[in-house]
C-alpha cells in the first residue's frame, strides 16, 4: 500500500485520489488480527463458531462468552476489537426491540442485517468518529409459523398476521456478514478473522448451496474448521465457542442457544481426530520422500 | 514532527489496525502501583499496595473503593478516572436497587463501564480512561472477579494482577492457580499478600500503612481492611515463611 505518508489516511471519511477510504481499510486490518469466527447456514438451522484465543492462564475457564444473542432468534459473533463487537451487539439489540415496539413481532434477520449495515456505514461518513474495528456475522431463524402478534386481542387479519400472503414461503435460516465499511451480504457460509482464508476454503468444500448438510453435521464441520483454522497459530491455546439456531421443530425450537456441552465436546473430539489423521498422512509420506532423495 | 502520525487521537487507526491512544492509555495503568485479586468458591479478595506517598508527610493514595455493599473496585492508573467510573457504578448500582430491588450483578455493572470506555475510543474529542480496575464482589451467582482495561475490554478472571511490576504477581498466581478454588478465606488472603510481595521492589516491604485488603464472600458483604486491622494477616503470612527459611539455615 502506497497510502502511508500521503496524508489521505490520517482521517476518516476522506477520499483518496483513487476513491478509497484508508481508515476503513485499516479497520479491516484490526479484524484480521482477531480470532477466527465462522457461520454456517444449513437447511434446518444456522451455526456460529468462534476461536477464542486464551491470552492468559488467569482467565476464568468457560467464562467470557463472545457470541451474543439479539432477541431470541438471532445470534451475533464478531472478530476484531472486542469492545467494538459489544457496541455492535448492543445496537443490534436496540434495533430488535425498536422493531418489536413498532411491528409487534420479532425482527427479520435480513432487516436486522440491513439496519446494522447502515449503522456501521454511518461510522465511515464523519471525521469525528472512527470505523468499527469488527466484522460481524449475524445468524438468525425467521419463524416459518404465522407469527403471533405481540399483545394481539381478537383474531387479527384473515390473511395471516403481519400481512403474510398465502402460498408465499416465509421463514428459515439466514446468515449475513457485516464489514467495517458497512458492506453486507447474505452467505451460505461466512468466515472472518485471522484464519478466514483457510476457513473459507474448507467452507467451500462443504457445498452449502446444495442444501444437503444437516444442522448436526454442520456443528461437527464448524468445530473442525475452527480447529483447522487454528493450525497457523498453534502456539496459542484457544477455547471453542459454538451456538446454533434450529427450526421450531428442531433442537433449539427456533431460538439462539449454546450448542450443548456433550455435543460440542463430541464435535471437538472428531475435529482433533481429523487433524491428527492429516498429521499421520504427512508422517507416512515423509519417509517415502526421503527414500526418493536417496 | 511527530514520532508517529497515527497517535494523535483515539479515532485514527494505524496502517496495522492499531489505535495508539488506547495503547498509551494502557501504559498509564502500568505506571500505577500494583493491585492483586484472588477468588475461591466462597470468597474473594482484592489486595493492593499503596506506594504513592510522595513525601514522608503525606498520606497514601486510596486504592480500593467500596461501591455497593456487595462489591468494590481496586484501581491502578489515573485515580481521578477511577473516581469518575466508580461514581457511575454507584449510580447504576443504586438505580438497580431502586428500580428492581436487587443488587446489580457484577457481570452487568462491568459490561456497563466497558461500554462506556468503548465510546471514549470511537468519538473525537474524548480520550480513553487511563485506569485499570479489578471489580470484585459477590452476587447471586457467587463471588466474581473482573478486570477492566482502558480499551473497554472486560474479562472475568480466576485471579488477576495489574499495575507496576504486576508480572511477578501474575507469575505467582499462575503457579498457585490450582489451590485457589478450594482455599478458605484466610488462605486466600495469604495468597493475595504473597502475590503482592512478589511485585515489590527489593527495598520495599508490605506494611500496615502501604497495604489494604478488601474481602467479600458468600453471606459476607464487601469490607475494606486497612491499618491495624491487617496487622495480623501480615504477620501470619510472612513470619511463617521467614521463620521457615531461618530454620533451614540452622539445619545446614
Amino acid at each position: 500500500m502506497t497510502s502511508i505518508g500521503t496524508g489521505y489516511d490520517l482521517s476518516n471519511s476522506v477520499f483518496s485520489p483513487d476513491g478509497r477510504n484508508f481508515q476503513v481499510e485499516y479497520a479491516q486490518k484490526a479484524v484480521e488480527n482477531g480470532g477466527t469466527a465462522i457461520g454456517i447456514r444449513c437447511n434446518d438451522g444456522v451455526i456460529l463458531a468462534l476461536e477464542k484465543i486464551i491470552s492468559s492462564k488467569l482467565l476464568k475457564k468457560g467464562a467470557n462468552k463472545r457470541i451474543a444473542s439479539v432477541d431470541r432468534n438471532v445470534g451475533i459473533v464478531s472478530s476484531g476489537l472486542v469492545p467494538d463487537g459489544r457496541h455492535f451487539v448492543s445496537r443490534a439489540r436496540d434495533e430488535a426491540s425498536q422493531w418489536r415496539k413498532f411491528y409487534k413481532g420479532p425482527i427479520k434477520t435480513a432487516a436486522l442485517a440491513s439496519r446494522m449495515g447502515s449503522y456501521v456505514q454511518a461510522y465511515t461518513l464523519y471525521s469525528s468518529v472512527r470505523p468499527f474495528g469488527v466484522t460481524s456475522i449475524i445468524a438468525g431463524w425467521d419463524s416459518e409459523e404465522p407469527a403471533e402478534v405481540d399483545g394481539q386481542v381478537g383474531s387479527g387479519p384473515s390473511v395471516g398476521p403481519g400481512g403474510k400472503k398465502e402460498g408465499v414461503t416465509h421463514g428459515g435460516p439466514f446468515l449475513y456478514m457485516v464489514e467495517p465499511s458497512g458492506l453486507f451480504w447474505g452467505y451460505y457460509g461466512a468466515a472472518t478473522g485471522k484464519g478466514r482464508q483457510s476457513a473459507k476454503a474448507e467452507l467451500e468444500k462443504l457445498n452449502l448451496q446444495d442444501g444437503t448438510i444437516t444442522l448436526e453435521q454442520g456443528v461437527k464441520e464448524a468445530a473442525r474448521i475452527i480447529y483447522f483454522a487454528h493450525e497457523d497459530s498453534k502456539d496459542k491455546e484457544f477455547e471453542l465457542e459454538m451456538t446454533w439456531i434450529s427450526s421450531v421443530n428442531g433442537p433449539t425450537k427456533g431460538r439462539h442457544e449454546e450448542v450443548p456441552k456433550a455435543l460440542r465436546e463430541e464435535a471437538e473430539r472428531l475435529a482433533k481426530k481429523a487433524l491428527e489423521g492429516d498429521d499421520d498422512d504427512e508422517e507416512e509420506a515423509r519417509p517415502e520422500g526421503e527414500r526418493m532423495e536417496e | 514532527m511527530f514520532r508517529n502520525n497515527y497517535d494523535n487521537d483515539s479515532v485514527t487507526f494505524s496502517p496495522q489496525g492499531r489505535i495508539f491512544q488506547v495503547e498509551y492509555a494502557q501504559e498509564a495503568v502500568k505506571q500505577g502501583s500494583v493491585v492483586v485479586g484472588v477468588i475461591s468458591k466462597t470468597h474473594l479478595t482484592p489486595t493492593v499496595v499503596l506506594q504513592r506517598n510522595a513525601e514522608e508527610l503525606s498520606s497514601y493514595q486510596k486504592k480500593i473503593i467500596p461501591v455497593d455493599s456487595h462489591y468494590g473496585v481496586a484501581l491502578a492508573g489515573l485515580a481521578s478516572d477511577a473516581r469518575v467510573l466508580s461514581n457511575f457504578m454507584m449510580q447504576q448500582s443504586l438505580a438497580s436497587r431502586l428500580t428492581y430491588d436487587r443488587a446489580i450483578p457484577l457481570a452487568e455493572i462491568t459490561s456497563r463501564i466497558g461500554d462506556r470506555a468503548q465510546s471514549n475510543t470511537q468519538h473525537y474529542g474524548k480520550r480513553p480512561y487511563g485506569v485499570g480496575l479489578l471489580i470484585a464482589g459477590v452476587d447471586q451467582k457467587g463471588p466474581h472477579l473482573f478486570e477492566f482495561q482502558p480499551s473497554g475490554v472486560t474479562q472475568e478472571m480466576a485471579a488477576c494482577g495489574i499495575g507496576a511490576r504486576s508480572q511477578m504477581a501474575r507469575t505467582y498466581l499462575e503457579r498457585n492457580l490450582d489451590q485457589f478454588e478450594s482455599s478458605s478465606r484466610e488462605e486466600l488472603i495469604k495468597h493475595a499478600l504473597r502475590a503482592l510481595k512478589e511485585s515489590l521492589s527489593q527495598d520495599k516491604e508490605l506494611t500496615v500503612d502501604n497495604t489494604s485488603i478488601g474481602v467479600a464472600g458468600v453471606g459476607e458483604n464487601f469490607k475494606l481492611y486497612e491499618g491495624s486491622a491487617i496487622t495480623n494477616w501480615l504477620e501470619t503470612t510472612f513470619e511463617n515463611r521467614e521463620g521457615g527459611s531461618e530454620g533451614m539455615e540452622v539445619d545446614t
